[in-house]
């Protein structure tokens, strides 16, 4: 156990630079990850508020039968996708928009004629809320003649769907980038310790020192040098989310339990670039 | 004990450097091998050591065979085998009594066993006197005393030397010699690689295996035939 320790701590002070590069890429990696994890996370919160809100509103053409509205609604309603569906006449429209817009009353207060349209609003069931399926249920209803217009959050949903794809894409590639130099820089810095090490190395393996002994206290250094990269990562992240929350509306954070989840990451991280390393070197024996 | 059976080891660069290689040494034996450079001797400790594995025939060190032994056993294997070196491979910035106690550090020993055992074998080389003494304090003799006793630490059946005196002089070499002849003497056998002939005449008793071109030409425990 004392030999263990002494050496997982040996590297630190053989190759300081190269130690620090570890880190620190291994910090980036998990910094990049994070972030567009943060990103992918809190457009996912906005979306799911937004698609509670999702409705599709069909206008009808004025003197639209009676008859020929509740059997569209009838048939809608009937849509695996929809949730509800409610019937606004051109009056009941006319009062919204005057409780709605009470600012701006004088103007519908004036009106010889009601020029708001009656319309069917539609809410969709959860699961159907995507952008996808929005569209498809709305290219539907378009089909009845008399519906003379139709409007639904196309535009923003789709693109805060993209936004969402690409802060996962970007997390991924640039993220997975750091983390293959991160694997690069930790195995150098093992080649660095195997070859100053090289004597000793050959004399545990003369007297029978097992290969888990050899490599155990290099995988905890990899450990170790894993948390500590993505400590920083969370330094770094904890400072990033600050200054958008001052400036941006309130973000939600990661949990307690992810955080940790984060910090073993970077340690796995580091202990496996360690073992793929050894496993090079100690292949013979 | 150690068993080679018609054992070939062939490189693929330079060729066969074993060919037909058999012999079987005996608890507490004392046996030479010695041949030309060349000859294969370093191929057989190789052999001995697991490090290589016979291209055809099979090797059989103390119940470990060469064709079925796996990777993760060999440390087990070298545990019960004391290697020493022509070049000593002791760890500079390391005294003595730290070489020694090195062997014991790696393989898992307790720190209460270490020290004991650690003085003991360095007083059965004779070193008592040098246990703090780093190897750049020692002459050539006293360091491959040091490499004895930390071949010896672990407790060997055998102790394999390769080349031991290859980088003495001659009085020297004779000193190492007795060493090896007294830790026989307690009932270790002692498999001794050397290519310098008048360490032979030292000691009529023990058994010669001899190397030629990868082949045994001379085993006196064969009545001197070729084994």
């Amino acid at each position: 156990m004392a030999y263990t320790s002494r050496e997982a701590f040996f590297a630190f002070r053989r190759s300081p630079l190269l130690t620090a590069l570890s880190i620190a890429t291994i910090a980036f990696a998990l910094y990049t990850l994070s972030v567009f994890g943060l990103v992918w996370t809190n457009i996912d919160r906005v979306l799911s508020d937004v698609e509670e809100r999702v409705e599709v509103i069909a206008y009808l053409v004025d003197g639209t039968d009676p008859t020929e509205t509740s059997a569209l609604m009838r048939e809608v309603a009937a849509y695996p996708e929809v949730d509800s569906i409610a019937y606004l006449s051109k009056e009941d429209a006319l009062a919204r928009a005057r409780a709605e817009l009470s600012d701006y009353s004088a103007l519908y207060e004036d009106l010889e004629s009601n020029p708001l349209p009656a319309s069917v609003e539609i809410a969709l069931k959860a699961g159907y809320r995507d952008a996808a399926d929005v569209a498809d249920v709305a290219t539907r209803i378009a089909r009845f003649a008399f519906v003379e217009d139709i409007k639904y959050g196309e535009d923003w949903v789709q693109k805060l769907d993209f936004l969402q794809n690409l802060s996962l894409f970007l997390g991924l590639v640039v993220g997975g980038v750091f983390a293959v130099i991160a694997f690069v820089a930790i195995g150098a810095t093992i080649n660095i310790v195997l070859i100053s090490r090289e004597d000793e190395i050959a004399i545990m393996k003369m007297v029978g020192a097992t290969r888990s002994f050899i490599a155990r206290p290099l995988v905890i250094e990899g450990f170790i040098k894993g948390v500590l990269g993505a400590v920083m990562a969370l330094v770094l992240l904890t400072f990033t989310y600050s200054l958008l929350e001052q400036r941006v509306v309130s973000l939600s954070f990661y949990s307690p339990l992810q955080v940790a989840g984060g910090i073993l990451l970077g340690g796995a991280l580091g202990a496996v670039a360690s073992i793929m390393t050894l496993r090079r070197h100690l292949a013979t024996w | 004990m150690i068993l080679f059976k018609n054992v070939h080891k062939e490189y693929p660069r330079t060729g066969y450097a074993l060919q037909d290689v058999s012999f079987h040494l005996r608890k507490g034996e004392f046996t030479f091998v010695t041949g030309p450079s060349g000859a294969g001797k370093t191929t057989l400790v190789k052999l001995v050591t697991m490090e290589e594995r016979p291209t055809a025939g099979m090797v059989r060190i103390s119940g470990y065979a060469s064709d079925k032994i796996k990777t993760r056993e060999i440390p087990a294997l070298r545990r019960r085998l004391g290697i020493v070196f022509q070049d000593f491979r002791l760890l500079k910035n390391r005294t003595a009594r730290e070489n020694v106690a090195f062997a014991l550090e790696v393989t898992g020993a307790s720190a209460e066993q270490i020290n004991p055992k650690v003085l003991r074998t360095l007083a059965a080389v004779g070193l008592s006197d040098k246990a703090d003494h780093l190897p750049s304090e020692l002459s050539g003799g006293e360091q491959q005393r040091v490499a004895i006793a930390r071949a010896l630490v672990n407790d060997p059946f055998i102790l394999l030397a390769d080349e031991p005196t290859g980088n003495l002089d001659p009085k020297v070499a004779l000193d190492i010699l007795r060493v090896f002849k007294d830790i026989n003497l307690r009932g270790m056998a002692v498999l001794l690689v050397t290519h310098d002939r008048t360490l032979l005449g030292e000691h009529p008793r023990a058994r010669i295996i001899e190397l030629d071109q990868g082949r045994i030409v001379r085993d006196t425990a064969n009545g001197g035939a070729a084994g």
